[in-house]
């Protein structure tokens, strides 16, 4: 979710009003779904965070307070210069000339030209501030949407979109003093290092140059150290986005064209010609209204809103949502707004109803159907299992369940087992550290790093835990599965296999199991000293118990001898059948 | 006056010392040993006892020097001492030179030197003409005094009092302070302490004597004594019930998921079917079912665990697949139009850690009833740096409702129901959300009596790009609620890693705050 910095006073001017307090602020902000993160500093400058991604718009300081403003009931703002399907503005010569060349590389680009009072700090600051959220967050990290900003007054137009060959095309790119050719920026220049992977597998790379051959830019990676090292006090700026999706580019330059016209600059529309379709014809004037008008049921937005709601009533609301509405038949039409692209849905027209009429008017009322609520039969007979253990005289324990190839295999086993041990295991492809690298494949590891912290707790130690581990399993189409199992341990001098053959009687007892035992050769026991549970009826094996190998317990540092087992409780659900939960 | 409590909290070593005493009398515990009949122990403690209460009071001092016996000195009891060892190799090989005698009785021959001159002049060893050491006269025997201090001293230190004339000088004469190592004693001083009755202690005793104690009551009732009758007549020993109690380690559960076991069950009893799934799951029912676009933020390679082996599900399940990615392409038959890209049907394949509970309520529509409700409590795991409010994994509270005619007021109903019902809030605000898989989404903060304000979780309506390809054509209201904050509170916690402690001595000792 973006988090955008915000000239407090510029905010409040975009909203209209005079003064507004933090607190009065925050009541506001929800219209926007915005929060305040931290209020304004020592410069004026405060956080605010934005939680719908779908709401680019809102993400920077005009754009927010131009929804403030509409809420509050300004004026809806009026941009007179979109071209659409049936008026084309006036471009001059503010051409961009595409080559063929860029058509399976980068294949979009589209620009316009912002022209006033010379740009001061703030509005440089802001522009750049909403020029990197909007790459970044809606444009992926530059790759379907990169923006550039230019000296409009030194570019000879046309501006020319083409591919080169990145080792003999060289320029001065910004914040460096000499030429790189584009393929050396890859690695020498941050920004190359950054973005340069968006193009690095293609044989040319980007380029936009003006009619003089001079370089604007290597899109979507660095500007020109010339055309493109904006300044204070610059009146004029020539504005460009190149990416892969159509749609997406034209909604972003219409976000930032809206804002510097309500910051107060002149938008000069700029004419891309293609030499290939694009969905909008060849030749395509920026800024470009292509959204379609979108409807939606009056009788549907009242049933899902849970009260009635007349035409007149809908239309107010989108009214101060900014969004314009009208009555046709039984449904509202609206026009979207510019600057917005999120209405995939009528639902979506149905939120801003939501917003529009403010939370309030919706009195909370319970769903009044009937049904019947219930456990898991998993759930229900973990329960049982937790109540015999209590009995015995186990403390619970909960356990995170993602942990270290060295917990879960390499303590647990002899070296001679690690890889088959790890070949059944769950392993994160793309760990954070090492340390989160397993999903847990058994519950003992986690007993065995408790008691390996809990030297200092009065013996003796009985903890267990019911909780999931996963596997693989090629049974299930995933090759994957999860089981719910019961793990326990027993520390304490004297520990011995007796003592947990008889707890282990005790549970299937009461849990009205019949089974058998054989000996088991699960090497992390004494052998001699371990059992298999096979249930009556069954071949599988549901569990195993046993006095845990010295080498296990000086492995995690226990100088206490420790019995341990652990049952898989689907099994004893199941009658020992051994299902479990698959992906699928 | 002693009080009815001072009275019952007298061990019956204490009753019996004091009314063994009177005013006048002074002892120690070896003296009460004798006097009461008890073990040495029982007479330290009781006296340690009744001089803590200042029932007792010092009468006089002294100390009291013991002779223990060293490493040594064992080692001379077990082999013999030097002088035993020379007298019994000249008694069995007859006259030796002064190294043969030496090196044959396993001595230095320095001491052999010293304890010669000792012995000769005592006339038990004596040289004769070739210089060979000869026994004074055929019977000559060592010192019987050194072997008897030497075995009597083996089970405790000899006091000095108790010694003869003749002991004393001799074992002086093999004991040292400090050193011992190469004496066969070792001196202890020890402070004897003789005490009496202090004026509080008479006064007790008095007491005692008045209400008609022995000490001789019955303590612990044994089957012997219910089976006999000799309970009958007899009284019973009073107990202290403030006593200090020891500690026991019961069977328990543990508070963490005791308190999770009680959200599931207030929502059972809401009329809530509990589900539940796997832990590793796939692109496709973690993000895709859920209408949230591949090209996603939230979906990142740093935002999920991917899985290393094996790394995709064999196939998806039809007709949802088909359904889901028409949805994204274009909104296939949901009304929508859809994100408008390319659906990867190979990337949906792909294993990954569940990172929403919310999957399973996706999951849960391909055969949900209408009406329904449906809840879960799942372990889910997020790319995250673990500190006190992150966790690679941790548990997510998510439910749904199906019904033909539920809506918003019906969502921010049952919002407000938790809010009350699970998270004890006083005031309730509700504020416009954003989740990719609902429209509208609404969050709900809450005022806690002890947390103050807090979002309590998000919720909305499904949107139809989600219900519709799994078949669900009703309104389905979801929910997610951040329960570890109340879980903490109610833990008296601060630390979200607390939750999963390995501590077994924290995890004993938690209990509910409050």
């Amino acid at each position: 979710m973006p988090k955008i910095e915000v000239y407090r006073d510029a905010l409040i001017r975009g909203i209209g009003a005079k003064k507004l307090t933090d607190a009065q602020l925050e009541v506001l902000f929800p219209c926007a779904k915005a929060e305040l993160d931290e209020p304004a500093d020592a410069e004026g400058i405060m956080k605010v965070e934005l939680n719908d991604t779908n709401r680019p718009d809102l993400w920077s300081t005009a754009g927010l307070a131009r929804q403030l403003r509409v809420y509050r009931g300004g004026d809806h703002p009026r941009y007179s210069f979109f071209s659409d399907t049936t008026v084309t503005r006036e471009s001059g010569h503010r051409r961009v000339v595409v080559d063929p060349s860029v058509r399976e590389i980068r294949p979009w680009v589209v620009a316009f030209v912002m022209s006033g009072p010379p740009i001061n700090e703030a509005v440089l600051k802001d522009l750049i501030q909403t020029q990197e959220k909007l790459t970044w967050n809606y444009g992926r990290k530059r790759s379907s949407i990169a923006m550039g900003i230019y000296r409009s007054d030194l570019v000879a137009y046309p501006v020319h979109y083409r591919a080169v060959d990145p080792d003999t095309t060289r320029f001065i790119p910004l914040q460096m003093e000499r030429e790189l050719s584009m393929r050396e920026m890859l690695t020498e220049h941050p920004k190359g290092r950054d973005f340069g992977g968006i193009v690095a597998d293609f044989p040319l790379f980007p380029l936009l140059t003006d009619d003089n051959g001079d370089v604007l830019s290597f899109p979507p990676v660095i500007n020109s150290a010339g055309l493109g090292a904006v300044q204070e006090g610059d009146t004029t700026l020539f504005i460009e986005l190149t990416g892969t999706d159509m749609d997406s580019l034209l909604h972003t330059a219409s976000i930032v064209a809206c804002d510097v016209a309500d910051s107060g600059y002149t938008v000069e529309p700029v004419k891309v010609e293609y030499p290939y379709d694009t969905p909008y014809g060849r030749e395509i004037t920026v800024p470009y209204y292509f959204q379609k008008p979108q409807s939606a049921e009056i009788a549907r937005i009242s049933k899902l809103l849970g009260r009635p709601l007349g035409a007149d009533e809908i239309v107010q609301a989108l009214h101060r949502m900014g969004v314009v509405a009208t009555r046709t038949g039984e449904s509202v039409l609206i026009r979207v707004p510019e600057y917005r692209n999120d209405f995939l849905h009528a639902v979506d027209i149905l939120e801003d109803v939501m917003i529009g009429c403010g939370m309030d008017s919706f009195e909370p009322e319970m769903p009044r159907d009937f049904t019947v609520g219930r456990l898991t039969p998993l759930e229900t007979y973990s329960r049982r299992v937790k109540d015999l253990m209590v009995g015995l005289g186990f403390q619970e324990m909960v356990f995170n369940y993602l942990g270290s190839r060295r917990d879960y295999i390499e303590r647990m086993y002899p070296p001679e087992e690690w890889d088959a041990a790890a070949a059944r295991a769950v392993e994160v492809a793309n760990p954070m550290s090492e340390n989160y690298a397993f999903v847990r494949p058994s519950i003992l590891p986690s007993l065995l790093g408790a008691e390996a912290v809990s030297a200092n707790a009065v013996y003796p130690h009985n903890v267990f835990e019911i909780g999931k581990i996963a596997e693989q399993h090629g049974a299930d189409p995933s090759g994957t599965r999860t089981n719910t199992n019961v793990g326990f341990l027993t520390a304490d001098r004297g520990a011995g296999f007796n003592l947990v053959n008889s707890r282990v009687s005790a549970i299937l007892y009461y849990m009205g199991l019949e089974y058998s035992l054989r000996e088991s050769r699960d090497r992390r026991f004494i052998p001699g000293r371990a059992a298999e549970i096979v249930l009556a009826g069954a071949d599988a094996t549901v569990g195993v118990f046993g006095e845990l190998h010295p080498r296990v317990l000086e492995e995690w540092g226990v100088q206490v001898p420790c019995t341990a087992g652990e049952i898989n409780l689907e099994g004893l659900l199941n009658d020992g059948d051994g299902s479990s939960i698959g992906t699928s | 006056m002693v009080s009815e409590a001072t009275l019952k909290s007298l061990h019956p070593l204490e009753v019996k010392a004091l009314l063994f005493y009177d005013g006048r009398a002074v002892f120690d515990a070896a003296r009460m040993q004798k006097d009461l009949g008890l073990v040495l122990g029982q007479c330290n403690q009781a006296i340690s006892w009744l001089e803590s209460k200042g029932y007792l009071e010092e009468s006089e001092r002294h100390t009291e020097v013991f002779y223990e016996r060293t490493e040594l000195g064992a080692r001379y009891a077990a082999e013999g001492t030097p002088v035993e060892r020379m007298i019994q190799v000249l008694r069995d090989r007859g006259p030796l030179l002064m190294p043969e005698l030496a090196s044959a009785a396993g001595i230095e021959k320095k001491d052999v030197g010293s304890a010669f001159g000792q012995l000769s002049r005592s006339g038990i060893l004596a040289m004769d003409e070739e210089k060979r050491v000869t026994l004074g006269n055929p019977d000559a025997v060592p010192d019987s005094v050194v072997r008897s201090l030497l075995e009597r001293s083996a089970e405790a230190p000899l006091a000095d009092a108790e010694l003869t004339e003749a002991e004393r000088e001799t074992i002086q004469g093999q004991a040292r302070k400090r050193g011992a190592s190469t004496a066969m004693f070792r001196i202890m001083e020890r402070e004897n302490v003789r005490y009496r009755l202090s004026e509080s202690g008479r006064e007790l005793r008095t007491a005692l004597a008045e209400a008609g104690l022995t000490g001789d009551e019955i303590g612990l009732l044994t089957p012997e004594m219910l089976r006999d009758g000799t309970w009958r007549g007899k009284i019973f020993r009073e107990y202290g019930v403030n006593a200090p109690t020891s500690r026991l380690l019961p069977g328990r559960r543990n508070p963490y998921s005791e308190y999770l076991d009680s959200v599931k069950d207030k929502l059972v009893s809401l009329g809530f079917q509990e589900f539940d799934g796997p832990i590793v799951e796939t692109e496709f029912w973690n993000s895709d079912a859920l209408f949230m676009p591949q090209f996603h933020s939230a979906r990142d390679i740093h935002d999920v665990y991917y899985v290393k082996n094996p790394t995709h599900i064999r196939e998806i399940g039809e007709p949802f697949l088909s359904r889901v990615a028409a949805a994204h392409e274009n909104g296939g038959d949901t009304g929508s139009r859809g994100w408008g890209y390319s659906f990867d049907r190979d990337f949906t394949r792909r294993l990954i850690l569940r990172s929403q509970g919310t999957v399973m309520s996706a999951k849960t529509l391909r055969d949900a009833a209408v009406p329904g409700k449906y809840f879960g409590i799942l372990r889910c795991f997020r790319y995250d740096q673990v500190d006190a409010t992150h966790l690679s994994d941790f548990y997510q509270t998510e439910g749904i409702v199906l019904g033909e005619d539920v809506n918003l007021r019906n969502l921010l109903g049952l919002l407000k129901m938790f809010a009350e019902e699970l998270a004890g809030a006083t005031e309730v605000r509700y504020v416009p959300g954003y989740f990719p898989f609902t429209e509208p989404s609404v969050e709900v903060h809450i005022k806690h009596p002890r947390l103050g304000w807090f979002e309590l979780g998000g919720s909305g309506i499904f949107r139809p790009e989600v219900t519709r390809p799994m078949g669900i054509d009703v309104p389905v209201l979801a929910w997610g609620l951040g329960i570890d904050r109340m879980a903490l509170m109610h833990l008296g916690l601060n630390d979200l890693r607390e939750l999963f402690s390995s501590d077994i001595e924290s995890v004993r000792l938690r209990r509910r705050a409050g």
